[in-house]
């Protein structure tokens, strides 16, 4: 394992461990952009550049970026203070965590790779006939679930009337929310 | 090969966020964590099997950008309804 390498894998588990650890929800979500950026690196340096610039643009940039908004939209910042009913089961959670890891690497532990694929890369000129030849269907898919998924969200977002039908000091109340 | 090692720890420390984290916003953070460890781990099998596994991640990616638009509009909606994105407040879907 070469310095680079070491020192991602390293930055990766820390800022993962931040992210599950973290008390302030802002904190977490931070921690969580420093581990896309990281991984980013890692998807270049692993031949996939495409990939790394995605990582950085849809990640970070707007996933996390809506976290962090929900966050200050619903003042759930210090989200986890007070009464905590989990502490006795957090060994536990721990313990299948272990678990799981344990699996994961033991299965890893045998298995032999055959490195030296030629990826061009990882640029989209490469990603490209794959992604409209033998995946098109695929990609539609995909397409049509996120079309959905907008949908969904702004339907579940909408007040429960439409702003016109209330009064005025319902209306007021509603748009206070 | 070291980065498929370390794709598996960042899985199970996703697993232990959904497991430990009270707020539903939290839950979701530890859930991206472990999207994105198995998207590592398809980058890096990408290296000995070609370029599918790339484009499957470019997929992971896809989806989890949708689940997170439904989640955070559900935990918004869910915040109006009862002022908590408490978990454990949540036993119960009805109103």
């Amino acid at each position: 394992m070469s310095l680079w390498e070491g020192l991602a894998v390293a930055l990766l588990l820390l800022s993962g461990a931040l992210v599950v650890t973290l008390r302030n929800a802002i904190h977490a979500a931070l921690a969580l952009i420093l581990n896309f950026l990281v991984l980013a690196g890692v998807y270049v340096a692993l031949d996939a550049r495409f990939l790394g610039f995605i990582q950085i643009i849809v990640y970070a940039g707007a996933i996390v970026v809506l976290f962090l908004f929900v966050i200050m939209l619903l003042f759930a910042a210090q989200g986890e203070v007070g009464f905590d009913p989990l502490v006795r089961s957090r060994p536990l959670a721990a313990l299948l965590a272990l678990g799981v890891a344990g699996a994961l690497l033991s299965g890893l532990g045998g298995l032999k790779l055959a490195l030296g694929k030629d990826l061009q890369g990882g640029l989209p000129q490469a990603l490209g006939p794959l992604l409209y030849g033998d995946w098109l269907l695929v990609l539609l898919a995909v397409g049509f679930l996120l079309m959905a998924a907008t949908v969904v969200a702004v339907a579940l977002v909408q007040p429960s009337r439409p702003l016109d039908a209330l009064r005025p000091e319902e209306r007021a109340k509603e748009v206070a929310r | 090969m070291s980065f498929l090692w370390a794709s598996a720890l960042l899985f199970a420390l996703g697993v232990y966020g959904v497991l430990t984290r009270r707020t539903a916003i939290l839950v979701f953070l530890s859930i991206e964590l472990m999207l994105n460890a198995a998207n590592l781990s398809l980058v890096g099998f990408a290296r000995a099997h070609g370029l599918e596994g790339q484009v499957a991640a470019l997929m992971v990616i896809a989806i989890a950008a949708a689940e997170v638009a439904v989640g955070l509009g559900l935990i918004v909606a869910i915040f109006r309804h009862r002022e908590s994105t408490a978990v454990d407040d949540l036993s119960e879907l009805r109103g």
